[in-house]
């Protein structure tokens, strides 16, 4: 654990915009009078270990880490933010329209492309929704793409790849995150005369900044106050917002882990 | 007011969120205000899926979906703070039809100048609806009063209209081979001409970057005067290099003076002393070459020059008078300018004697003694009524005789 006054942060560099993130974070955490220094990971189960040894104080966690923390530290971690769009997130389940889906029971015996096995939206999620509605996965064929592992499906490729089968035919349905599915139809990438939304899962909630349970309550507080501070308005932290994917921070909440607890404990995964 | 909702229903008929329906969705939704609720009619059973996670994604709130009468699906969305908002109508009106012409004099009426412009706004055309949150753009000219007189348009118009093609508009075939004394004080003429207006479209190009987009019309009429201003570089030199002699020279005199116009930072004083003083008094030197002129092709183009020096003349004063009239402390800041660029010119001497020799030449019209002498005469005149058309302009802009004489009385000896 840093003794100065800096706050150590952990994030994962899943792509080179994490440095450009981090460094304008930084410097408007300065501004705010708050010291924050970062370090970059290769991967989040690195950085959940590190957490847990005090070498950082804060981690940027997917649900995933979150989870994971949440259950090493027996409750104890602090969760000190999320951002707006990691509220509410949803998985797809998006099919091709010449497969005759209609329901989710169709996918018996079909191919079922899913997205790395540690991710949230379009793997471990998903999967375990379509069974909750009582749909027997093992009779389906899964295709994986378990691509860029341990990075917890951040930088999306396995959602996408998972679209590209579909639009290919070597899938007949798949499972994506509903912000890659909207985005994707927002910017033309999706043949709607192809591919079509069968199914939405319950809501679940993202990514959280974690802290190691001894974090000095001012920097905690410190922290909080220099987060929150940033706004949309601002031009110079509109575009860190923009990269990061939000346009607001929002105070944590615990309530939307209990879907992705359950799973891992379905999946043998804790 | 506040509390006014407005609703608006669209039908989306059958299209996929992805397959049409954003570009009916997203507009509808930048017509309401915040908090506006729209009713999406749709037939496609994916938009139930489909348009709430674009609401999430886009941060409008999702208020749901009801069945109504035809098999219909009736989606609720209020209008998220986060998207360009339903701006009060812009201050501009709508273009009347006309017959055959459109002016930028009849746009500015219904599309007046702001008295101040925001940089954030960008390169975002005067009228559109700003997304907040932009860049911040290093315009500094970002007052009407510094640099938009309400005759830009106008004079935009006219510019626009008398352009003219510096290949074909001159008659080229009518300019004489002339003995070698006059082709010599020709080509020395041309030269000077040429080197000023190099200048001429150096020193407004640096200003174009630095006005706002807010004013288009003032950098639209800079590009016209700088348009202008290569045309006259081209055919000066044409005319120059068909004396068949060599170029002439080019003084320390004219270099020191155009460097000292080039250095001044501030778009009114250059404005001022390029258009006022340098233009107004290059207006009677082009008269005075054309009255001298030794062939048509010649006449043509120094009149055709001279028409386009008039309008730059016509800017400079209206942009100097609207400026004065809105802060009087600027009459002292132009006479200011004109002190300090005299006083960087201290000692170079009076007009460049090449071009001394050369206009008295072309006025004689040979060398023969007695006409040397009435050119030297009517070189003369040429430098009293420079000063006294100066004079004449500078209490047209708002100043006093005894200040426009000491100003025309500090004006470079280069002319320009």
């Amino acid at each position: 654990m840093s003794n100065d006054e800096t706050i150590l942060l952990g994030a994962v560099a899943y792509d080179p915009k994490v440095l450009t993130i981090w460094e304008g974070i930084r410097e408007h955490f300065q501004e705010q009078g708050v010291p924050m220094d970062f370090a970059l990971f290769s991967n989040y189960e690195r950085q959940v270990e590190e957490l847990l040894k005090g070498h950082i104080d804060i981690a940027w966690n997917t649900p995933l880490a979150h989870v994971h923390v949440r259950q090493r530290t027996r409750g104890e971690s602090l969760s000190l933010g999320m951002r707006d769009t990691d509220r509410d997130f949803h998985a797809k389940v998006v099919v091709r329209r010449d497969a005759g889906i209609k329901s989710l029971k169709d996918l018996a015996g079909k191919t079922l492309a899913v997205g790395s096995a540690d991710s949230t939206q379009a793997r471990i999620l998903p999967l375990y929704f379509i069974a909750k509605e009582g749909v027997d996965v093992s009779q389906t064929k899964l295709l994986a793409f378990d691509t860029d592992l341990g990075k917890h499906g951040d930088t999306g490729t396995s959602e996408i790849d998972v679209l590209k089968a579909l639009h290919e035919g070597r899938a007949d349905a798949g499972t994506v995150g509903d912000l890659i599915w909207v985005n994707e139809q927002s910017a033309g990438h999706v043949d709607s005369g192809k591919v079509e939304v069968l199914w939405t899962t319950p809501g679940f909630d993202h990514c959280m900044f974690d802290a190691h349970p001894s974090l000095a309550p001012e920097k905690t507080e410190a922290f909080k106050r220099a987060l929150f501070a940033m706004k949309w308005e601002n031009p110079q932290q509109r575009r860190l917002l923009e990269l990061e994917g939000l346009r607001e921070w929002l105070p944590p909440r615990e309530t939307g882990y209990q879907s992705l607890q359950e799973a891992l404990q379905q999946q043998g995964r804790e | 007011m506040s509390a006014e909702i407005a609703v608006m229903a669209l039908d989306c008929g059958d299209l996929p969120l992805g397959g049409g329906l954003l570009s009916l969705l997203r507009p509808a939704l930048n017509d309401l205000e915040g908090g506006g609720i729209l009713a999406v009619l749709s037939r496609a059973a994916s938009v139930r899926e489909d348009l709430p996670s674009w609401c999430r994604a886009e941060r409008h709130e999702y208020l749901g979906v009801e069945a109504i009468p035809g098999d219909i699906d009736r989606h609720m969305i209020a209008r998220g703070v986060f998207s360009v908002s339903k701006q009060a109508p812009p201050d501009e009106g709508k273009l009347k039809p006309s017959e055959g012409e459109q002016t930028a004099s009849s746009v500015l009426d219904i599309s007046p100048l702001p008295l101040t412009a925001d940089p954030s706004t960008g390169f975002a055309p005067r009228g559109a609806r700003v997304e907040p949150g932009g860049p911040a753009y290093p315009f500094t000219l970002n007052q009407r009063e510094h640099v938009a007189p309400p005759e830009v348009a106008r004079l935009y118009d006219q510019a626009v209209s008398a352009q003219w093609d510096a290949t074909r508009d001159i008659p080229w075939e009518k300019a004489k081979t002339l003995p070698f004394p006059l082709a010599s004080a020709l080509a020395q003429v041309m030269t000077f001409l040429a080197e000023n207006e190099l200048s001429a479209l150096y020193v407004p190009a640096r200003f174009i970057p630095r006005i706002h987009p807010a004013y288009a019309e003032v950098a639209m009429f800079l590009a016209t005067q700088l348009a202008d201003e290569a045309r006259h570089i081209d055919v000066f030199l044409k005319r120059a290099r068909l004396c068949g002699v060599g170029l002439g020279i080019s003084s320390v005199t004219t270099s020191r003076s155009l460097l000292s116009l080039m250095q001044t930072e501030d778009f009114t004083e250059a404005a001022f002393l390029l258009s006022v003083l340098g233009e107004g008094t290059f207006l009677d030197l082009l008269s005075f070459i054309e009255r001298f002129a030794p062939d048509e092709a010649t006449a043509e183009l120094v009149r055709r020059a001279k028409n386009d020096e008039s309008r730059h003349v016509h800017f400079g004063l209206a942009h100097v008078r609207y400026g004065l009239t809105n802060d009087p402390s600027l009459y002292g800041r132009l006479e200011a300018a004109v002190r300090r660029r005299a006083a960087a010119l201290h000692g170079v001497g009076g007009v460049p004697a090449p071009l001394q020799d050369a206009l008295t030449i072309l006025a004689a019209g040979s060398t023969e003694p007695k006409a040397v002498a009435r050119g030297h005469e009517a070189y003369r005149e040429l430098l009293e009524t420079m000063h006294t058309s100066r004079v004449r302009r500078l209490g047209h802009a708002g100043f006093t005789l005894e200040q426009a004489e000491t100003i025309s009385d500090l004006h470079t000896p280069n002319f320009m």
